[in-house]
């Protein structure tokens, strides 16, 4: 048989497609752990330095540790560099003693360490981002290389949460730097020493960070020799490569699950997002200052057929920021659904007069399909009652140069649609709520005023006793849900995906990552 | 053709000086920074220490002032360091993101050339057949699909489900380097990046070949007795690749934008994922030097049509 020329090229082409198709892709050595591990809202993609870093805590935690660390439950702070602890009865000095650990260079790990770091985390120069909240350390002591006592110049309740995303950083390899240095310095992404159960062993630009095992670690030596953070640029992306069997685990986003329940190779792992939804009324326009009119926007809202239709059940409502068990009290106004209620309130407030149908600017940073929907749900529920909201989608940068202009325009943003990170410690909320917060001394950027919730405030942040701590951020709670500076919506679940191959593995969807003891030394994969 | 050639380069530096300008203007006036980029908005922070990583950064100084600092850097081929990624230096951070969208748009359009111009030649041969219908439905499709749509149709279908190429990266994370892995990662994105301007050249190949059929020269090259298969390849198709040519240079920059879609689904490390991922978080001197350095390429392959072209065609004089 003779091919005509032109057949012969077109198949040799067809040809060299279909070869170069199925070359199979490279065999990963065993014992290797891949995952996206910064994907979703709490990872960081592409941040090394944990002194600058907002989120990606679970990765940062496989290879960098910090002195305490928050259990996987994440209902109390426990050991992790730091064998035991103790504080003072006035809080203002807590004292550390060491475990026994090398740095993954080999040399020892000391409390001179501790207190380098510490240093480091306060000086600004260094681009860190723990200054402020490391505000009240008014020095750090080392009696002797296995312990530190750090003090207080003022009781701080939410210093040990905060001590628990510091990760502990080897003096003898960055002190050679300036701080300055240090906040552009590459040898975050080139040759990190940490004391986690694995050590850093490359990072390819945009790709993957790959880790490897430390024989010498103290509590035992990994199970896999490796663990590869792949990167993806969306969920999606992470999904296939999920389904595609060439990562073992990813966050996925709730419209994923179904698609992954009941199938044997993967399961899911559900956890509450703490991060509570909102609405957030801007106090520098007139319309949400009577709090008739606040309560009205709670009664318009049926925030249960919310979660039940587009979360599928798979949300909380909320009705203070809190989102902790111990945090929210029994007895809060539940603000159930009634639109008529709504309509008297907004009458009684005269809302006629204050702004009527006009429409009013609803900003938001969330832009995905779900809030899409649930933003269009609330914007009809508030429409039957008289509240014409417009919603003005932008992404994140945008967002906060609007909200955190020096000179605001509060046109921009009479309502956003928001989230409250918080989770075990509630000190947090006090920096975007505490009227003393207002920028440009906080982020208060609602600029909320309202006494009660200030004092209640004031109170548990300066409550020394740590049983009595729980009840003040109660009446804090109390305060929120009586005053309403937001109209506080669910907490949402959130979800991440692993294979069964993955045994011993921990992971729960804390706000900006954790940490959380993982206990990465003792996840092991079948092959 | 030298002076042409300098004239070209010449307006060629003028037109990317314009460019930064624009794109430093436009990029001023869009809303949020890098600092704004960098806060999660769940998690409050305060003014005060916005304000001195502004600081730090020099975004509290004049507009005008920062530009021209950046140019000044610019010219001596220093363009600043990337904000969001531990102070790497841009330009070696651009340079090594070149190769790897270099090697998907060469194998894309090396794809979409050798399909583009098979299918062209196929289709205005048989013109009117039901080959011919085919092709051009196909091509219509091919030329109304967005890139970000095939490339996620692409993902799903051939890596999720077939599972016949990997769902990203260009390389197996932690494996050894070798040819056939690189290979098995760059096939599915190359094709797919290949599908909007293979169906582009098989419309302008078609049209082209059909007119040249017609030519005097065609018909005197059938009557002295060539046979079809040379009167087509050597005497129609080498004059209508002409315009085709041309096609093919000007779309370069149209691939670029293609294969930003592609990388950012494919998370190909090139250009275009470096682009998308700096503009996400705002990294001004990522997002200057990348333009920068696109639009040198781009304004560079258009003159190196140009002279393709003139070559090409002896009859195009150049001043």
């Amino acid at each position: 048989m003779r091919l005509k020329p032109l057949t012969l090229a077109l198949a040799v082409t067809a040809l060299l497609g279909t070869t170069a198709l199925t070359l199979p892709a490279m065999a990963q050595e065993q014992k290797t752990i891949t995952g996206g591990f910064d994907v979703g809202p709490g990872g960081f993609q592409g941040n090394f330095n944990p002194l600058a870093a907002t989120g990606g805590f679970t990765w940062l935690n496989v290879y960098f540790e910090p002195l305490v660390n928050y259990n996987a439950d994440l209902t109390a702070i426990e050991g992790a560099l730091a064998s035991e602890f103790s504080v003072n009865p006035g809080q203002t000095e807590y004292t550390f003693k060491l475990a026994k650990e090398t740095w993954h260079d080999g040399k020892p790990f000391t409390s001179k360490d501790v207190k380098f770091t510490v240093d480091l985390a306060k000086n600004g120069e260094t681009g860190t981002v723990f200054a402020a909240r490391l505000g009240a350390v008014s020095g750090v002591e080392t009696p002797d290389e296995r312990t530190v006592v750090i003090k207080l110049s003022r009781p701080d309740s939410g210093f040990l949460a905060t001590l628990t995303k510091l990760m502990i950083l080897p003096e003898h390899a960055l002190s050679g730097f300036t701080p300055k240095e240090l906040a552009t310095s590459t040898w975050w992404a080139t040759k990190p020493i940490g004391t986690g159960p694995f050590k850093f062993k490359q990072y390819v630009t945009d790709q993957y960070v790959e880790l490897v095992a430390d024989e010498d670690y103290r509590l035992g030596r990994p199970k896999v020799d490796r663990v590869i953070n792949r990167y993806f640029k969306n969920t999606a992306a992470a999904v296939a490569a999920l389904r595609a069997g060439e990562i073992q685990f990813t966050y996925v986003e709730s419209d994923d699950v179904p698609t992954f329940k009941g199938n044997n190779a993967f399961k899911v792992i559900e956890g509450q997002s703490f991060v509570v939804n909102y609405l957030g009324f801007n106090q520098q326009v007139p319309l949400w200052k009577d709090l008739r009119v606040r309560q009205a926007v709670m009664h318009a809202i049926d925030r249960q057929a919310i979660i039940d239709s587009l979360y599928g059940g798979a949300a909380t409502v909320a009705n203070c920021g809190y989102v902790a068990k111990q945090l929210v009290p029994e007895g809060l106004d539940t603000y159930k659904y009634d639109p008529a209620k709504a309509k008297a309130l907004l009458a009684e407030a005269g809302w006629d007069k204050v702004n009527g149908t006009k429409p009013i600017t609803w900003l938001t940073y969330y832009n995905t399909p779900q809030a899409a929907n649930v933003m269009a749900a609330v914007q009809a529920m508030l429409a039957q009652v008289g509240i014409n909201v417009v919603p003005r989608v932008v992404d994140t940068p945008t967002y906060n140069s609007i909200i955190y202009a020096a000179n605001p325009d509060f046109g921009q943003f009479p309502l956003v649609y928001a989230g409250l990170q918080n989770g075990p410690d509630p000190s947090g909320l006090n920096i975007g709520l505490n009227a003393a917060q207002k920028p440009p001394a906080g982020a208060n950027f609602l600029r909320i005023e309202m006494p009660e919730v200030t004092k209640a405030l004031d109170t548990a942040l300066a409550e020394t006793d740590q049983k009595q701590l729980s009840a003040r951020y109660q009446d804090v709670c109390k305060a929120m849900n009586a005053n309403l500076p937001w109209a506080t919506m669910w907490v949402a679940n959130r979800y991440g995906v692993a294979s069964t191959k993955l045994k011993d593995f921990v992971w729960v969807p804390a706000p900006a990552g954790g940490p959380y003891n993982a206990h990465p030394e003792k996840w092991s994969v079948e092959k | 053709m030298l002076t042409y050639i300098s004239r070209r380069l010449a307006t060629g530096l003028l037109m990317l000086v314009a460019l930064s300008m624009l794109v430093f203007a436009l990029l001023r006036l869009a809303p949020g920074d890098p600092i704004d980029a960098y806060i999660n908005p769940n998690v409050a922070m305060s003014q005060a220490e916005m304000d001195a990583l502004r600081a730090r950064l020099g975004f509290d100084q004049p507009l005008p002032i920062q530009y021209l600092a950046w140019l000044r850097a610019a010219v001596t081929g220093d363009l600043g360091f990337s904000i969001q990624r531990n102070g790497v230096e841009v330009l070696p951070l651009v340079l090594e993101r070149i190769g790897p969208t270099i090697l998907l748009m060469a194998a894309g359009l090396a794809i979409a050339i050798m399909a583009g111009i098979a299918a062209g030649i196929v289709s205005a041969v048989r013109r009117n057949s039901a080959t011919d219908l085919g092709l051009s439905v196909a091509a219509f499709f091919g030329i109304s699909s967005p890139a970000f749509l095939t490339a996620i149709l692409g993902l799903y279908l051939f890596s999720v489900v077939l599972r016949w190429a990997p769902s990203g990266g260009m390389l197996t994370p932690g494996a050894p380097f070798t040819v056939g892995d690189l290979l098995a990662h760059l096939i599915l994105p190359a094709c797919l990046l290949s599908i909007g301007h293979a169906a582009l050249i098989m419309r302008y190949m078609r049209a082209s070949l059909l007119e040249v059929l017609n030519q005097d020269y065609v018909r005197t090259a059938r009557a002295k007795g060539v046979k079809e298969f040379w009167v087509i390849i050597k005497h129609a198709t080498r004059n209508a690749l002409l315009p085709v040519v041309t096609l093919i240079g000007s779309t370069i920059g149209i691939a670029v934008g293609g294969a930003i879609f592609i990388e950012s689904v494919f998370n190909w490390p090139g250009m275009g994922l470096l682009l998308v991922n700096a503009v996400d978080t705002r990294d001004y001197p990522v997002i200057m030097g990348a333009t920068l350095i696109i639009g040198a390429c781009v304004i560079l392959v258009n003159i190196l049509t140009d002279i393709v072209y003139a070559a090409i065609d002896p009859r195009i004089q150049v001043a």
